[in-house]
């Protein structure tokens, strides 16, 4: 990996942000956004609905045809989360087009299409909307000025007489007409204006309103093309198996244990495991299951759950803590180990030498998360010709651009050589972001067998051979004053990489800032607060897994503001408003749930009620959760009442649809999901041992949504389960008279009713 | 291998094929209907449901050979024009999220709403029950089959 790492850094560095091949930039104050798009004469594909007609681009982002066809570049992978519609409407909603009339078109892997932020061509991290928002408005206003520009100087008024709306620009007073067709081709002649008039809010027409996702009609007839489904002449299918522990490799193997196989094409042996190359997958997966094999289990044998337990726990008392972030004193609450700050700046100047502090109250608890698999429904696959010098990829990703840079460098190819291209994902959730196992498999088989082929992996090797949800280990410390007050807070976490396989430029020996996501923004007023870290190094690979660094973070701190709160004697909803008098949004998020969830009223009998606030992924967010507990710790879960604020809300249904789900995945992960390990390898292999919520366990939910206005943006596509899991742990707590801190909650006997 | 025959979406098929190969690969391989989908293998998530002479299936651990003669439908037959009840109202409800499981969703509903046309909560528990959803759709689907039960009835 560190190759790739390497590459990425490098990447990064001979392609900054103003010097993309495909735009004349110029970069906003206060913001690294595109205004003027160039592009390159072989994007102007046709793509018209009507023989003949010409299709012209504006941008890198928008071509209108002489047909009045408006295409949208979609550069974000579908998933689920519903970007493919959200970003597209944003565009089309500055640009004034008729949304009936909109098509897409995937974005080829180019660094124009990275992620204006972060620099870098990705779908994940909830990043989507809050980085390519204001982009997506530039562009379309952009485009929208070009228009406007040419059907004034047409009918000889002024620009500012003019606007747009359902694919024409109009001029206000004579009520004069012009299609967008019609004005393209001298609108492609205008100069891109600087700095765009930008429509405000109470203007819009498509966005704050449902729009229906746009690929709906092909996912209700089955016509939807996802990974497992692409297909090219002369496609061979690979079936693969994987060395069963961790960094083991096949031994041996022996191809007479298949011989009279039908349609066998070969086998391949690839990194750490062998395929059987076949005409259709089936016989692919019969001759492999059938074939004999033995691997060189290599020196992880001996890791299991057990064996990480005790890791975590060395980690958690030993010395030289990675101290990451202050403020106010830093040494507030009592620390006997020495610690390295993160950088200079690490403690704050006022925080250095503040007077100490003693409390007479100091409270202590521990919390863990478990390890977790993403249990996609489409299990990894790929399909790669290689020919020449040229590799292509169709994949369900997230990760283009890793996987073009992988592959080039595997391959010994220039990076242009290399074109990725999207399929839709059968979910994604952070697993589909990295490129060396089922991209680079595809690659390699192909390569061997000098045909395209696809590479479908068995549900028992998706799930054995995922990159997991790191588990985690918390030690939280308050110092309460002789008022009760809460005056310090020390959080210490033990938790293994998340970044390290899909942004590695990221993370040190030490540090990954994934890991830390939640415990850097709390809004609660405590004044003095520090988080030390310990970068825990496993033979387990760990990465990316919707909810990151804040789903055990907050169900950690929030199940202990919950207990900081029971033990002042106060309820949970108040409790956090008294800590949140300062932060109006997080208060309105706050009360808005309670108001919701009837939280000042008392529950029904044998009702009980838990409580969870966050700022995540920029969305404010809260659950209540009622529910009832029985003798025998079956768990009914009554209602699930969720509120969140992510600034300005786009689509109203696609962001309620993603927040009812994630309660169904934050369910999943309290009560059923864990994965263990023995001998080295993972336990669970198919969703037998690997339980995900089904239809009897889905509660009624209920999804309240605001928009505060703020900026930037916040996600939606991973905040759903962040406080679900704490708001469920508090409401248990409030039922049992019981603190759970460690998850799944099937480790103590509680199941779903 | 063995000839095997069936009526798929209404049209007579005839295949040369191993008969313990599972329909699931038959559909989406010999067939090319790839709406139906590969979840799991062992008949544990539901996103390989077809309809076998109108019974819900799970077509992963179904060996062609047990299927002969026998009337399959898979999404793709489930209407040719989208206009199948479940169909209407998943789009109404905007049910589907990443959508890889809701073909085998629908296939289940579909099923359950020809043997009940006012399914209460609890049927669509029991027939909904071994279609696994990851992006947690299923208060939609709860929703949507209602719905669907509801176009069905005032359409006759």
């Amino acid at each position: 990996m560190r190759t790739t790492e390497l590459m990425v850094k490098q990447e990064i560095s001979s392609t900054p942000l103003d010097r993309r091949q495909f735009l004349i930039t110029s970069v906003l104050t206060g913001g690294a956004l595109f205004l003027k798009c160039a592009v390159r004469p072989e994007q102007a594909l046709a793509s018209a609905e009507t023989a003949g007609a010409k299709v012209i681009p504006l941008n890198a982002w928008l071509k209108i045809g002489t047909d009045d066809s408006v295409t949208i570049i979609v550069s974000q992978a579908e998933m689920g989360q519903g970007i493919r519609t959200t970003l597209p409407a944003v565009l089309a909603e500055e640009l004034g087009a008729d949304w009936s009339r909109v098509r897409l078109e995937d974005s080829p892997t180019d660094p124009a299409y990275r992620n204006p932020r972060i620099n870098w061509q990705f779908t994940g991290n909830s990043e989507s909307t809050p980085s390519f928002f204001e982009l997506m408005r530039q562009m379309g206003a952009s485009a929208r000025e070009m228009l406007i520009a040419a059907a004034a100087k047409k009918w000889n008024v002024d620009p500012a007489t003019c606007r747009t709306e359902s694919g024409k620009v109009v001029h206000r007073t004579s009520r004069r007409t012009a299609r967008f067709g019609d004005l393209v081709e001298a609108a492609a002649k205008v100069n891109p204006p600087a700095k765009p008039a930008l429509k405000s809010e109470k203007e819009w027409t498509l966005l704050g309103k449902p729009l229906g996702r746009v690929e709906n009609l092909s996912k209700i007839d089955g016509s939807a093309t996802f990974g497992l489904d692409f297909s090219l002449p002369t496609l061979a299918h690979a079936a693969v198996k994987q060395c069963p522990v961790f960094g083991g490799d096949v031994a041996s193997f022996d191809r007479s244990s298949i011989v009279g196989f039908p349609g066998i094409v070969d086998v391949v042996k690839i990194p750490n495991g062998i395929a059987v190359v076949a005409e259709t997958y089936w016989q692919a997966k019969s001759a492999l299951d059938a074939l004999n094999v033995t691997f060189n289990e290599g020196p992880a044998t001996s890791v299991s759950t057990d064996s990480l337990r005790d890791d975590y726990r060395r980690a958690m008392e030993g010395n030289e803590w990675l101290l990451v972030h202050v403020e106010g004193n830093p040494d507030a609450l009592h620390h006997e180990y020495p610690n390295v700050p993160l950088a200079k700046d690490t403690i704050p100047t006022t925080g250095a030498n503040a007077a100490k502090e003693t409390y007479p109250t100091v409270f202590s608890q521990e919390y863990e998360s478990q390890f977790l698999a993403h249990a996609t429904m489409e299990p990894m696959n790929c399909t790669a010709r290689v020919s020449g010098d040229t590799v292509e990829i169709w994949a369900p990703t997230q990760g283009q651009e890793i996987t073009r840079l992988t592959l080039a460098g595997v391959f010994q190819l220039p990076k242009e050589n290399i074109q990725v291209s999207r399929t839709f994902l059968g979910g994604g959730f952070g697993r589909r972001l990295v490129a060396f196992d089922f991209a680079l498999q595809s690659a390699l088989i192909s390569k061997a067998v000098r045909r395209p082929v696809k590479v479908i992996w068995s549900r028992e090797e998706d799930m054995q051979h995922d990159i997991y949800r790191p588990a985690t280990l918390h030690r939280i410390t308050a110092g309460i004053n002789e008022y009760g007050k809460l005056r310090a807070v020390s959080h210490r976490l033990v938790s293994p990489s998340i970044l390290q396989f899909v942004y590695a430029p990221a993370v040190t020996d030490v540090y990954d800032p994934s890991c830390l996501e939640g415990l850097l923004e709390t809004h609660y007023e405590i004044p003095n607060i520090r988080v030390d870290f310990k970068l825990l190094h496993i033979p387990v690979p760990t990465s990316v897994l919707r909810t990151t660094g804040y789903g055990p973070n907050i169900f950690a701190w929030e199940s202990f503001i919950d207990e900081l709160a029971s033990k002042k004697g106060i309820d949970g909803y108040h409790y956090r408003r008294d800590l949140l008098a300062n932060s109006p949004r997080s208060r309105a998020v706050l009360d808005l749930v309670a108001q919701k969830s009837n939280w000042d009223t008392p529950a029904p009998t044998g009702h009980y009620r838990g409580i969870a606030y966050a700022d995540a992924f920029g969305t404010h967010i809260a659950h209540v959760v009622e529910l009832s507990v029985s003798k025998d710790r079956q768990v009914k879960i009554h209602k699930v009442v969720c509120a969140a604020d992510p600034g300005t809300v786009l689509d109203p249904d696609i962001t309620t649809n993603s927040l009812e789900g994630g309660i169904a995945w934050g369910l999943s992960c309290a009560f059923q999901s864990e994965i263990t390990f023995d001998r080295g390898r993972a336990v669970q292999s198919n969703y037998h041992d690997y339980s995900i919520l089904r239809m009897p366990e889905m509660p009624p939910v209920e999804i309240h949504l605001m928009s505060s206005g703020a900026r930037p943006l916040g996600g939606v596509g991973e905040v759903g389960p962040v406080t679900l899991l704490p708001a469920i742990a508090n409401a248990i707590f409030a039922a049992t008279e019981t603190r759970f801190r460690s998850l799944p909650l099937s480790k103590h006997g509680f199941s779903l009713a | 291998m063995e000839t095997i025959r069936l009526v798929v979406n209404g049209q007579p098929r005839e295949l040369n094929i191993d008969p313990a190969t599972p329909l699931l690969w038959v559909l989406r391989e010999q067939l090319g209907l790839t709406g139906t989908k590969f979840g799991c293998g062992m008949a544990l998530c539901g996103a390989c449901t077809v309809h076998v002479d109108g019974n819900a299936v799970r077509s992963c651990v179904t060996p062609v050979k047990a299927v002969a003669g026998k009337r399959i439908t898979t999404i793709e037959g489930l209407s040719s024009d989208r206009s199948h009840p479940v169909q209407k109202a998943w789009l109404q409800v905007q049910v589907p999220q990443c959508g890889y499981c809701q073909p085998g969703q629908m296939m289940s509903a579909a099923a359950l709403l020809a043997v009940n046309a006012k399914p209460s909560d609890a049927d669509i528990d029991d027939a909904m029950a071994g279609n696994l959803c990851r992006c947690g759709t299923y208060a939609r689907i709860r929703k949507a089959i209602h719905v669907a039960a509801e176009l069905a009835r005032s359409a006759k």
